[in-house]
Order: C-alpha cells, then sequence, then structure tokens
C-alpha cells in the first residue's frame, strides 16, 4: 500500500501540477497566452506574428518544461541546476543548451546575439516597394517628424523611475516597428524584452484603432477633405523619374552609405533593410536571393523570433509593475507619434502654399503599410473621391527609416 | 535630474540626427534623379519582339521549349 502512494506522490511531483499549485501565478500566464492567442485566431491581429508569440508564452509556463528564457542577473550570473552560479556570457551554447534546454539555446544563439531582427528588416525591405516615396520625396520629412514620440515617452519613462536604457527600450515603441523595437530593446534592456514585443505588436495590430482616435482629437474635417492630387495639379513637381528603375537600384545602395557614414549603429537594420530591397529592385538577375529573402528566411526567423520573444514572458519576468508601465507607456509613445507627425504636417500648411492632409503626417510612424491603408479609409470617408494611399506611403516608408535612424542613436548612446 | 538632462539631450540629438538623415535622403534623391535624368533618361527597352507572334507561333514555342524540340502542335480546335 505504502508503495502505492509512493508512486502517486512521484507521479504528482512529475507533472506540472505541483508547481503550479505552489506557485498560482502560472494560471495567470496561460490566461494571457490564451487570450493573445484568441486575439491572433479570433481577431486575426498580427497573427504572423502573435500566433507564435502566444504559444511560446504557453509552453515557456510549464515548470519543468524548460523552454522559458532564464534572465541572467545585470552582473550576467545564472543559477545553474545544482545550485553553482555562472555568468551566461562564460557558457558556450551547447552547455546553455543542456543546462536550461533547447528554447534558452534558441534565444541566446538567435535573438541575444542581434541576429533575428535584422534578417526580418532584410525580408521587409525585399518587400518595400520606395516608388511612392521617391514619387513624393517631400513628404518623406513627416517620416522623422513622428519619431518624437519615442522621445517624449523616453524622458516621461525617466521621470517615472526606469533608467535610461529601459526608458529608452520603452519609447522605441512609438516608432510601430517590431523588429526595431527588438533589436533596440535586446541591446539596451533584455529583460523587458516579452512585454515590449508584445506592447509594440500589439499596438500595430490596433493602427486601425489607434489612428483614427488621435486624427479625430486632432484634425477638423476641412484640413482631412484636402485633396493631394488637386494640390498636385495646382502645384505640380519640377522633377518628373524618367528612368525609375535607375532610381530604384541606386537608391538602396545611396542611403546605406549614407546612414552607415553618420548612424554606423543603424546599419543592422537599413543596411538589410536595403540590401533586401536592391535585390527586388535589380529583378530577375536576383530573383532567388530575393525569394529566399521576403519568403523561406523571413519566415523562418520570424517562427524563432515570435516563439523566443514569448518564451521570455516567463511568469516572474512578466508580472510586475513594470510591465504595465511598459503597456500604458507603449501606447502613448505611439499616439504621441501619431500626434507629433499630424501637427507638422499642420505648421507646414502654415506657411507653405501647397495645402497637405494632415494624415500624411498620421503615417509618419511605420507600421507599413496597414496606417497608410487605415489613414485612406478616413480620407476616402470624408469625400469618396479623395485618395490619400500613394501619398501616405512616402511618409510610412520614411517612418521605417527614421525609426531605424533613432534606434541607432539610442542605442550608440545608452548601450 | 540628471536623468531628465540627459533624456532632453538625446530627445535634441535624437531628432536633430533623424531629420538630418532623412533630409540628406530627401535632397541626395533629388540629386539622384536630376543626375539619372540627365545622363540615363531612357527607360532600359523591352527585348524588342520578332515579327512572329501570331498566337500560334508563341504556343509552337511554349510546347517547343517544353518538350525539348520534340513536339510539336498537330492540330488546334476551339470548344
Amino acid at each position: 500500500m505504502n508503495g502505492f502512494v509512493e508512486i502517486l506522490d512521484r507521479l504528482y511531483q512529475m507533472t506540472a501540477i505541483s508547481n503550479i499549485i505552489e506557485q498560482p501565478s502560472f494560471i495567470l500566464m496561460y490566461l494571457i497566452a490564451f487570450g493573445l492567442l484568441y486575439l491572433g485566431i479570433v481577431k486575426k491581429y498580427e497573427p504572423l506574428l502573435l500566433v507564435p508569440i502566444a504559444f511560446g508564452v504557453l509552453i515557456a509556463n510549464f515548470p519543468g518544461g524548460e523552454m522559458g528564457v532564464i534572465q541572467a542577473d545585470s552582473m550576467g550570473y545564472v543559477t545553474l541546476a545544482d545550485g553553482t552560479r555562472q555568468i551566461i556570457w562564460d557558457m558556450p551554447l551547447h552547455e546553455i543548451a543542456h543546462e536550461f534546454g533547447i528554447m534558452n539555446y534558441l534565444y541566446y544563439a538567435l535573438i541575444k546575439s542581434g541576429l533575428l531582427p535584422p534578417i526580418i528588416f532584410m525580408g521587409v525591405g525585399a518587400l518595400t516597394d520606395f516608388g511612392p516615396m521617391l514619387r513624393n520625396l517631400k513628404l518623406a520629412i513627416f517620416g522623422a517628424a513622428a519619431q518624437m514620440g519615442i522621445f517624449a515617452v523616453l524622458i516621461v519613462s525617466l521621470l517615472l523611475g526606469f533608467t535610461p536604457q529601459e526608458a529608452a527600450s520603452l519609447g522605441i515603441i512609438g516608432g510601430a516597428d517590431g523588429p526595431t523595437a527588438i533589436f533596440t530593446t535586446i541591446k539596451l534592456a533584455p529583460h523587458l524584452l516579452g512585454p515590449i514585443a508584445i506592447a509594440a505588436y500589439s499596438y500595430m495590430a490596433l493602427v486601425p484603432v489607434i489612428i483614427p482616435l488621435v486624427v479625430k482629437l486632432l484634425c477638423t474635417k476641412k484640413e482631412l477633405t484636402i485633396n493631394m492630387k488637386e494640390q498636385d495639379k495646382l502645384y505640380p513637381e519640377k522633377n518628373e523619374i524618367k528612368n525609375m528603375r535607375a532610381v530604384k537600384i541606386i537608391f538602396p545602395i545611396a542611403v546605406t552609405t549614407i546612414v552607415a557614414i553618420f548612424v554606423p549603429s543603424a546599419v543592422p537594420l537599413v543596411g538589410m533593410l536595403m540590401f533586401g530591397n536592391l535585390i527586388k529592385e535589380i529583378g530577375s538577375d536576383t530573383e532567388r536571393l530575393f525569394q529566399t529573402a521576403s519568403n523561406g528566411l523571413m519566415n523562418a526567423a520570424t517562427i524563432f523570433l515570435g516563439l523566443c520573444v514569448g518564451a521570455t514572458m516567463t511568469a516572474e519576468a512578466f508580472l510586475n509593475f513594470q510591465t504595465l508601465g511598459i503597456v500604458v507607456g507603449g501606447f502613448c509613445a505611439f499616439a504621441l507619434s501619431i500626434a507629433s507627425g499630424i501637427c507638422m504636417v499642420k505648421i507646414w500648411n502654415l506657411f507653405a502654399k501647397k495645402k497637405i492632409n494632415p494624415l500624411v503626417g498620421a503615417t509618419g510612424l511605420s507600421a507599413v503599410p496597414m496606417a497608410s491603408r487605415v489613414c485612406n479609409t478616413i480620407s476616402t470617408k470624408y469625400d469618396p473621391k479623395n485618395h490619400v494611399l500613394n501619398y501616405c506611403m512616402a511618409s510610412n516608408i520614411a517612418g521605417v527609416i527614421g525609426s531605424a535612424v533613432a534606434a541607432g542613436v539610442l542605442i550608440s548612446f545608452l548601450g | 535630474m540628471g536623468n531628465i538632462s540627459e533624456g532632453l539631450q538625446l530627445m535634441l540629438i535624437g531628432m536633430v540626427t533623424v531629420f538630418t538623415i532623412l533630409l540628406i535622403v530627401i535632397y541626395g534623391s533629388k540629386l539622384l534623379i536630376a543626375a539619372i535624368n540627365k545622363f540615363a533618361p531612357e527607360q532600359p527597352k523591352a527585348p524588342a519582339r520578332k515579327a512572329d507572334d501570331t498566337p500560334v507561333a508563341v504556343l509552337e514555342a511554349a510546347v517547343s521549349q517544353l518538350t525539348g524540340g520534340k513536339g510539336h502542335i498537330v492540330k488546334i480546335t476551339k470548344f
């Protein structure tokens, strides 16, 4: 009889149930994972990313499963199974895999090394057409104005007691660019990676809600009915592009060179973005590279990125006040970025004869191309003939470059 | 308080850098467009079509390509 009880007891210890009863916070993490899965699968909020992230959260929170990413303390120390402490940077990858499981191996090899975000950026570049921006170069400047939210939130977060590195990672959510936010956070405050990635991607998914909200608060109907095409006819552009193909091929090479000279720390992002774009624009000669960058490689990178980011959200790392601060601060960064883009257009319109629809400013944060599509929906609601999509894409794409440069500045000053 | 001044400093440096880079990109691209308009204004032409581009000839060429020259179109019927 005693033997039977012992077997039952050992079975109980083997399952995760004993740990979960000891530490009920795990249950909260499962609920969060289920909630995120629901948003991704049913509500279709960025399912390509939210589903892997949410599943990562789920599998990371089974004690004994060894799928949760362990965070080293500020000195880089981790505690091994036998109770000894070791600096994680001194551990070879195979030892990390052996000690902490396969998810930590993936995390330290692919994420902590900063490998995946640039690879995803290469895919983004291969899927981006700089044509709309090249046709409306002036509008690209609003992609710079919309980075204001990043720095405004950085300052507020400092006031709230975040360290400069944490504040910068929080602010970069306002860049509305997943890979950029992740890249910056890895470099500056890796312990916040999970909540920041979740906040960045959730708010990007909520672009169709956030942009109309800010636009409604800041813009009048008269401003929203400014028809860019008519303005173009009234004040035509002097420069017409005669050989778009040549411009599109030289553009990524030139931008990479310029950015590399001025902000070298932004090169991993901007350089890979432009490389991806170059192999797209060259055409059939590099078709195979383009296919890999925009399909296979990017999809593989997305799977690993999503799962690993989700796995950083273990109960002890996620359930604290910092996470709440990130959720609120991230929203402010996002809204402020949209607002500062709109304000810059308003200031511009005070002085320029050729008026610009403030929606073009609202798309200055990245979130390509959803922000532009949302703004086009808003403009056509006021005037069904007023399509601003192409103009919004100009500031939208410039916003990708803008937020990558802002990230570069933050990394080089705080890293 | 030192933190705040650091934050303001970062904001200034960051925004100036972002604006500068995008201004350089904008004016650099304008220069690029002007230069290309001047020196290479022609879009590369699509390869000139051969005289024989009737549907039947195109089909014949496709079949020949796919079968390595062994297959030929014998008959085409309309459904």
